[in-house]
């Protein structure tokens, strides 16, 4: 039987992070996911933010590692190779309720140390963003707010894992745990691993694997909420990440320029569910809160609608938990469970805390060959002229478009291939193919025929998103 | 960097009758790109007939169309660039060229923009529900069917009743296709009347009018959708295995976004406005092109 020293359950951004920072050390890891490729879950669909730590109570342990995890998150998207908008955040404020939540954000971040936060006069918000609606009274500036695509991070802390030693093991999924002398026995579907220590990072089941050994201890109770996508070209595009912060007490808005270039808006919020299906009253409070913050902005350019699921935690009589919860249920086991905003900012922070927990209870040993670096695939577009130019002489693959949209070359597309994607949707996660105004209608069918090819595989098994989506038809013609 | 007097961008019918007319009124140095590896833009996949009766006084099909322009095409020394990207377009009349292994600049005394449409898809549409597979846009299909031969579905569910979305009701009759319906949100087909007669009655294909989707269903593939009657608000189920989407066409013009205003840019084609049929967008383009080839001299 296969032995490990550390099984990390779960190949989301926390899983990745946490094989990463783990690897720090001279240990035996393997990283195991149910799904054909990592970064399926709640890691590719969230809010993109990159918070500065205003939100959380002074002293608590979401406040500090958020500014930390803020404070070096340029170094972490230099290492791994990941582009980092830090645009800065304006909260909006269009009335006295939200003016006392602002001024008491303020009080947390001076508190929590975060850096240049100013409370601003609306003339001062209005120059910053001249298309922000009447009335406005106040904003809170953040400068050091940022965004970063959640699934390239996650992607490239795997890829770095990998590269570090790390075994990546996909379409595996662990069905039961036994407690052992020395550790632990994982029965997956795919045959059984001994590990010394065990890392659960399973998401919105991450309660679930836990309790294969554990009494419950918390529950995770999922909610949904829906965004749009507006074009990059959309008229009206804010520079700044908005937060709106609406007078009757409800919830507010955020609306997020991404590194890819297009507008973010959302989330709508529906309670306790695991629905990835959007919601129509969902959609149109999105599209409401965007008209009422931002009256120039184009909702014609709206390409695409996604609903995110969020893992809330909650004790098991049904109060509900607002830290982060880690747990240490037993020698060498440790959990991340119901993870939720700031998770994407704290990311790498959780698998550093989870990392270094474990490797003091398993006395491991510093690997001194760490390599921090990860190169990610050349996206030809981001090139100067003679940077593309001399790529495509070397590279004639990098001088072929095949996404006209997002101008996404079959060079990338087949690098993306090389570094494990196997699906239309895994090659759009890696190099943004289809994330355009033509939503793939023009590139799709080029790219089913460049898996199939390069896969090897009949091109009507190539799926847009894993078993049961095929693109083309899949039966018996 | 290389130099051309008129550069063309896209090598459809416009691209195409532009190009000759500009040819033809003395202009000598002419330069197309299209991205495709085949000219005609989308008449290749066109493969019904009904195309040229006002400029040929006979019904041909996209195919025989287009080679009718290339014929004309052939008499002129326009330089065709296929599988050419124009990337990007500057106030310093240059453009920004790629293919395979090359990535160059050119210079241009005039640019005539030629790119056509690209298809309104379901995401601009205030549909929920899932995002499975087997949701195509009705020329992803086209293109998929007629020049790739492959199979796209079985029980198939027409949204949109212009010309595009009859066409491919007929053209998934003919592969064999269920076609369910076609669904459209006004009181009436979208498309001209010769070809609801054709592609609609003659294959008893149910045109269901004051209808659209409004939530699509399935986890993998698409499984169905809840499709609401506008007069009524009643909502009916209709299960399903491939949605194509006929959403109307949006004249394709990012590539000059911000430069619309330009002196040395004409728009010639879709791209400058939706045409009905093929025959007015070539003839507007042959004059954009007669006044880009006469200016040049």
């Amino acid at each position: 039987m296969e032995r490990f020293d550390a099984a990390v359950i779960g190949g989301g951004l926390l899983g990745c992070f946490a094989a990463r920072e783990l690897s720090r050390w001279k240990l035996d890891i393997i990283l195991l996911e149910a799904r054909e490729d990592v970064c399926t879950g709640i890691s590719r669909a969230n809010t993109a933010v990159v918070y500065s730590g205003y939100d959380h109570k002074p002293g608590t342990l979401k406040a500090e590692m958020t500014v930390r995890a803020n404070a070096s998150f340029d170094r972490l998207c230099r290492d791994l190779d990941v582009p980092f908008s830090r645009c800065g955040s304006l909260m909006l404020s269009f009335g006295p309720r939200a003016d006392a939540v602002l001024s008491k954000k303020l009080q947390n971040g001076e508190a929590n140390g975060v850096p240049g936060l100013r409370l601003l006069d609306a003339e001062s918000a209005y120059a910053m963003e001249p298309g922000l609606a009447p009335g406005l009274r106040h904003a809170l500036f953040s400068p050091t707010a940022g965004t970063v695509n959640p699934w390239q991070l996650g992607i490239a802390a795997c890829e770095n894992a990998v590269h570090n030693g790390v075994q990546l093991r996909l379409n595996t999924k662990v069905e039961a745990l036994h407690r052992e002398a020395d550790g632990y026995l994982l029965e997956t579907d795919r045959g059984a691993i001994r590990t010394r220590a065990v890392i659960n990072c399973a998401g919105l089941a991450a309660h679930r694997v836990q309790e294969l050994l554990f009494s419950p201890s918390v529950r995770i109770v999922p909610s949904a909420g829906d965004y749009l996508v507006l074009d990059k070209n959309s008229a009206g595009k804010p520079a700044h990440i908005l937060e709106y912060e609406p007078e009757e007490k409800a919830k507010g808005m955020t609306v997020v320029p991404t590194v890819e270039g297009s507008l973010l808006l959302g989330p709508s919020e529906r309670d306790n569910t695991l629905d990835y299906a959007t919601a129509e009253n969902g959609l149109l409070w999105v599209r409401e809160q965007a008209a009422r913050l931002l009256p120039g902005l184009d909702l014609d350019g709206t390409i695409r609608s996604f609903a995110a699921v969020r893992p809330n935690p909650e004790q098991m009589d049904g109060r509900s938990i607002h830290s982060f919860v880690i747990e240490h249920p037993g020698q060498g086991f440790w959990s991340l469970i119901g993870i939720k905003t700031p998770g994407l900012t704290c990311a790498r922070e959780l698998g550093q805390y989870v990392a270094a927990s474990l490797a003091r209870e398993l006395h491991a040993e510093e690997n001194t060959d760490f390599d921090p670096i990860r190169r990610g695939i050349q996206k030809a577009h981001t090139l100067s002229f003679d940077e593309r130019q001399r790529l495509a002489a070397a590279e004639p693959e990098y001088g072929e478009i095949v996404c006209c949209c997002e101008d996404v070359t079959r060079g990338e597309i087949l690098e993306a291939i090389r570094r494990g994607a196997c699906t239309v949707d895994g090659v759009k996660r890696r190099v943004g193919t289809g994330m355009g105004r033509c939503q793939g209608a023009r590139c799709q069918q080029k790219i089913t025929a460049i898996l199939s090819r390069e896969l090897a595989i009949p091109e009507n098994t190539v799926t847009k998103d894993g078993k049961g989506t095929e693109i083309l038809y899949h039966g018996a013609r | 960097m290389e130099h051309v007097k008129l550069l063309i961008v896209g090598a459809g019918a416009a691209g195409l009758s532009a190009a000759v007319s500009a040819w033809d009124a003395g202009c000598r140095d002419i330069r197309i790109a299209d991205r495709a590896s085949a000219p005609g833009g989308v008449l290749p996949q066109c493969i019904h007939r009904g195309f040229g009766l006002s400029t040929f006084g006979e019904e041909l099909s996209g195919p025989s169309y287009a080679e009718r322009l290339l014929a004309a095409l052939s008499s002129t020394g326009v330089h065709l660039s296929l599988d050419t990207e124009v990337l990007s377009v500057s106030h310093d009349k240059t453009a920004l060229l790629s293919r395979r292994g090359c990535v160059s600049r050119v210079r241009f005394e005039r640019l005539i923009l030629a790119s056509g449409c690209r298809e309104k898809t379901i995401g601009s549409l205030p549909v929920f529900g899932t995002r499975p597979a087997g949701i195509f846009t009705a020329g992803q299909a086209q293109e998929t069917i007629n020049l790739r031969h492959q199979d796209l579905g079985r029980e198939v569910l027409i949204l949109g009743s212009g010309d595009l979305g009859m066409i491919m009701a007929r053209r998934f009759s003919l592969e064999g296709k269920h076609v369910i319906a076609v669904l459209e949100q006004a009181a009436h087909y979208g498309g001209m009347a010769r070809n609801y007669h054709r592609c609609m009655e003659m294959y008893q294909i149910p045109l269901r009018c004051r209808m659209t989707v409004r939530k699509i269903h399935g986890q993998g593939r698409i499984s169905g959708v809840t499709a609401v009657h506008l007069d009524s608000g009643e909502q009916e189920y209709i299960a399903c295995d491939t949605l194509v989407t006929a959403l109307g066409l949006i004249p394709e013009r990012a590539l000059v976004q911000g430069l619309e205003a330009s002196p040395w840019l004409s728009l010639a084609g879709n791209c400058c406005r939706v045409y009905d049929i093929v025959d007015s967008a070539a003839s507007q383009a042959q004059r954009i092109g007669h006044e880009a080839g006469t200016s040049l001299l």
